[in-house]
């Protein structure tokens, strides 16, 4: 590792994240990054978009550690939404956004956890990105989950709840529209966001297409 | 999906054999070696492409390249025709079918029986194609027990719902039984409400009337006396009519067909699909009456006179009938106020629907059609080449020869000179790659990186200068170098790489001491990246200088050499001006329209009376037309690509595969060649020469 300036553009972490001082990332206790991941500079990471009930529980305030308590199920006897939304949360810990190894979020891009309305409360609902996972420039991802290897094109939007499974590909400038799930080795592009076709077998392979993502880390903050 | 520069596609081999003929693939594979004696430095003629050995300069801008050109990892190899396999020379086989919403897997059975729709809760927007989700109207949560009201399908991205059709289902599961009970019943409610049959009540009348057929066979155009009115009147859903139709005429042919062991009767498929089914073509000559009685066969009594078939008459059996007014119905429909623009669905919404639907309350939710997993063979030798595995939900496969595990994978990066390293701090570390200054040498690494776990010595070899226009200078620095094998246990390398190869090298605890060194050794070789987000890295170790012969940088399994380019200039703007006056001297350069001239000879001959006034304005025009054309910079004919020819060799043990010829565990000669194009960049129109 060649020796860092002192003030340099990245924040290297103990994990090996590699961090834009210029980029605005909220709710820091509710991120998790497996490690080796880079955050560019004026990529926005919601992590203050947590899982709260945020109409009517203002009075529970959930810190990670109470929340990673207890695990037990619920019992149905709860009678006001209020109850019924921390009951969930208690269940689930509250971390907004998990990103794993050696994914790269380019500049400007939004990383918001997912919403939706259900049963008459507005939750926020955690969002995992997988490894090696490439947002692009601009794009905005509001996916439940997105899985390894997945390539965000710049300028794309992925709508709240969608999934993208592994090996998914996300063409610049599509709009995956909301819970809409891109199954493995698909390619997507429009808007909205339809199968276009499929990478190759080969993808994703170290190197190559859809497996540059170490390469990528490591020319970061050089 | 054009990818941002600099790319590498490599040329399947495959797209100078023609027509895919077995005989012909086994015989080009002692093709490479010849093809390997092929002096690079000479600019051959363009390539004759009935030619099976590549022995001409290839050029990506060719109207076949396209044909030709994969990234890397769409390609595959094949280990029993030692070839590249490019999607072009395999065959697929389908694994499994699986919704792309869902991803529940739908049994081929049912596939074939309900159609290729998903049988579930997936649907796709009518208006816009965006997924569907089911959603409760009504959201009352009493007494810890939600009361969850109708449910409807709205998409997410247009705000369509089911609403907007007057469609709401009583439970959120099995969507596609209910909205098949709703739109048999009413398709249309502003037009029927007199039909309230389901599917289910439409099949059994129809199998008693093609009983009654069989009995009296009507006369056309007879009216059925057991119809009740309403029934013939009421317009049956689209999907039922279908249905109807189809079981009608297949009654028709099992009452029509003249044998009883005739496969005709027992499905469309056996004699309408295939008239040359043997079957068919039997029963024609020896149970036909007609034939017989023909040849000789009028002693014998000739049997019953074949039935007729007769088409769909009544609305029970499909058959529709418009009514009288129903386009000036449609019409008046359209210019009402309500309707107006927004109300009529477009063309591509209509694709999908029924031939019926004109307007947007009409259109239906689309069930998600299902994909396939598919597997791949080898088209010549019939080697699956990758299988899958069957869950939908897997990314995993049994088999999968990616010929990246073969053929060393190239990339290319651009050599930033050392002022320019640390001027650019922008986008792009050093080098613009879409606009390189024309008539600069430009110097790039090439690496390539084996996946095998055997040494490869390399050849490379490049046109001088580019095929066409823009003539761009291009030197390999070392054309010919050796690739480590691929032997250190590097999981990390390795990983997600699952080809036998791959996984015969999986484990080891040698992995994370082989990945820091090899990391080491790069990072003091290798420059800022392309990468385009990454900011410009200025490391004052730019002293090396790239030399004639000799590798630039060499790690254990790649090999990296410099690549200087002089880009050609644009023939644009006042450029071109200097192109056509070249154009018009030497009229060998003017291939188009010399061609022209000299074909008008025969041409005229052909054309009679009226020869083709070649002196006239009409023809000048158009040469100049043409001429114009050809300054004019064609789509994309300022990207830099440069063919190069690889040529690897390298010694293996002899695989399992051919256990006759030579015992395993021989070290056999290897070789492989095919051409690959290297995507530079843009040439930048706006310097001029």
């Amino acid at each position: 590792m060649p020796p860092k300036a002192p003030k340099g553009e990245y924040i290297e972490t103990d994990t090996g994240n590699k961090i834009s001082r210029r980029s605005l990332i909220h709710g820091t206790q509710h991120i998790i990054l497996g490690g080796k991941t880079v955050i560019q500079s004026d990529a926005v990471i919601r992590g203050d978009l947590y899982r709260s009930s945020s109409t009517s529980t203002s009075s529970h305030s959930h810190s990670q550690s109470s929340s990673h308590a207890s695990s037990h199920k619920p019992t149905p006897s709860t009678s006001s939404a209020s109850g019924a939304a921390s009951q969930q949360q208690q269940q689930t810990p509250s971390v907004a956004i998990t990103i794993g190894r050696y994914s790269y979020i380019s500049r400007q891009a939004i990383l918001r956890p997912p919403s939706r309305l259900h049963r008459g409360v507005y939750a926020f609902y955690p969002l995992k990105i997988g490894d090696h996972v490439f947002v692009g420039e601009r794009a905005v991802v509001e996916a439940a989950s997105v899985g390894n290897h997945v390539h965000i094109g710049r300028d794309a939007v992925v709508g709240s709840m969608a999934i993208l499974k592994d090996f998914a590909y996300v063409l610049d400038g599509a709009v995956v529209a909301p819970g809409m799930v891109v199954p493995s080795w698909c390619v997507v592009g429009g808007a909205p966001a339809r199968i276009v076709g499929e990478v190759g077998e080969g993808y994703g392979v170290e190197g190559a297409e859809g497996g540059m993502a170490r390469e990528r880390y490591r020319v970061v903050g050089r | 999906m054009s990818r941002p520069f600099p790319y590498a596609y490599i040329s399947c081999p495959c797209a100078n054999t023609p027509v895919p003929d077995p005989s012909k693939k086994r015989r080009s594979r002692e093709s490479p070696q010849k093809a390997s004696s092929h002096h690079p430095d000479q600019p051959k003629p363009p390539p004759r492409f009935d030619d099976s050995e590549d022995e001409q300069t290839f050029d990506p801008r060719a109207p076949r390249s396209n044909l030709s050109l994969y990234p890397p990892e769409h390609l595959l190899y094949c280990e029993d025709c030692h070839q590249i396999k490019c999607p072009r020379c395999i065959t697929e086989e389908i694994v499994c079918w699986y919704c792309p919403n869902c991803l529940f897997e739908t049994p081929s059975s049912m596939v074939k029986s309900e159609g290729n729709r998903c049988a579930r809760n997936c649907f796709n927007c009518p208006a816009c194609t965006a997924p569907l989700a089911v959603n409760t109207l009504e959201n009352v949560v009493r007494g810890g027990t939600s009361q969850q009201g109708p449910w409807v399908l709205s998409c997410g991205y247009c705000m369509w719902s089911t609403l907007d059709i007057g469609i709401k289902f009583d439970k959120p599961t099995n969507i596609r039984t209910q909205l098949a009970k709703l739109t048999a019943t009413d398709t249309n409610p502003s037009r029927s409400r007199q039909m309230s049959r389901t599917f289910a009540d439409l099949k059994s009348p129809l199998s008693t009337f093609s009983s009654i057929d069989e009995q009296f066979p009507p006369a056309p155009g007879e009216a059925r006396p057991d119809d009740s009115p309403d029934q013939s009147n009421g317009p049956l859903s689209p999907d039922a009519r279908f249905h109807a139709l189809k079981s009608f005429y297949k009654t028709q042919i099992s009452a029509t067909s003249s044998s009883p062991s005739d496969p005709l009767g027992v499905d469309f498929g056996a004699g309408f699909s295939s008239p040359g089914a043997l079957n068919r073509i039997m029963s024609l000559y020896t149970s036909s009456s007609r034939l017989s009685s023909l040849y000789g066969g009028a002693s014998k009594k000739p049997k019953t006179k074949p039935p007729v078939m007769r088409e769909a008459l009544t609305a029970s059996e499909g058959f529709k009938t418009p009514a009288a007014d129903a386009e000036a119905v449609l019409i008046q429909r359209m210019a009402a106020d309500e309707c107006g623009w927004d109300g009529l669905a477009s063309l591509e919404q209509r694709v999908f629907q029924s031939p019926d639907a004109r307007f947007v309350e009409e259109l239906l939710p689309l069930a998600t059609l299902l994909r396939t997993k598919r597997a791949k063979r080898c088209k010549s030798c019939k080697h699956i080449l990758v299988k899958p595995e069957q869950k939908p939900q897997s990314t995993r496969f049994r088999i999968r020869l990616i010929a990246l595990s073969y053929i060393p994978l190239p990339t290319l990066r651009p050599l930033v000179p050392p002022p320019a390293a640390g001027v650019t701090s922008g986008s792009a570390p050093g080098m613009n790659l879409d606009a390189l200054p024309p008539l600069r040498p430009t110097q790039l690494l090439l690496t390539l990186k084996n996946h095998m776990f055997d040494p490869v010595r390399i050849t490379l070899a490049t046109p001088s200068v580019t095929p066409g226009r823009v003539a761009s200078k291009v030197t390999i620095l070392c054309p010919q170098f050796d690739i480590g094998a691929n032997s250190d246990v590097w999981d990390e390398a390795l990983q997600g790489n699952t080809t036998a190869a791959g996984a015969a090298a999986a484990g080891g605890g040698t992995g994370s001491n082989a990945t820091a060194d090899q990391r080491s050794s790069r990072s003091g070789a290798a420059p800022a990246t392309a990468t385009t987000a990454a900011p410009g890295g200025h490391l004052g170790m730019f002293e090396k200088v790239a030399e004639a012969g000799k590798v630039w940088d060499k790690g254990r399994n790649w090999t990296t050499v410099v690549l200087e380019v002089v880009p050609g200039t644009l023939p644009s703007g006042s450029s071109g001006v200097t192109l056509q006056s070249r154009d018009q001297a030497p009229r060998t350069t003017h291939s188009k329209t010399t061609g022209n001239d000299s074909d008008s000879d025969s041409d005229t001959s052909s054309f009679g009376g009226q020869a083709p006034d070649w002196t006239g304005q009409a023809a000048e025009m158009q040469q100049q037309q043409q001429q114009q054309q050809q300054q004019q910079l064609q789509p994309d004919e300022d990207v830099l690509e440069i063919p190069v020819f690889v040529r690897m060799e390298w010694d293996s043990e002899n695989q399992i595969d051919r256990p006759g010829v030579s015992a395993a565990g021989e070290m056999v000669k290897r070789e492989l060649a095919y051409w690959m194009v290297l995507g530079v960049g843009r040439i930048d129109p706006s310097v001029l020469s």
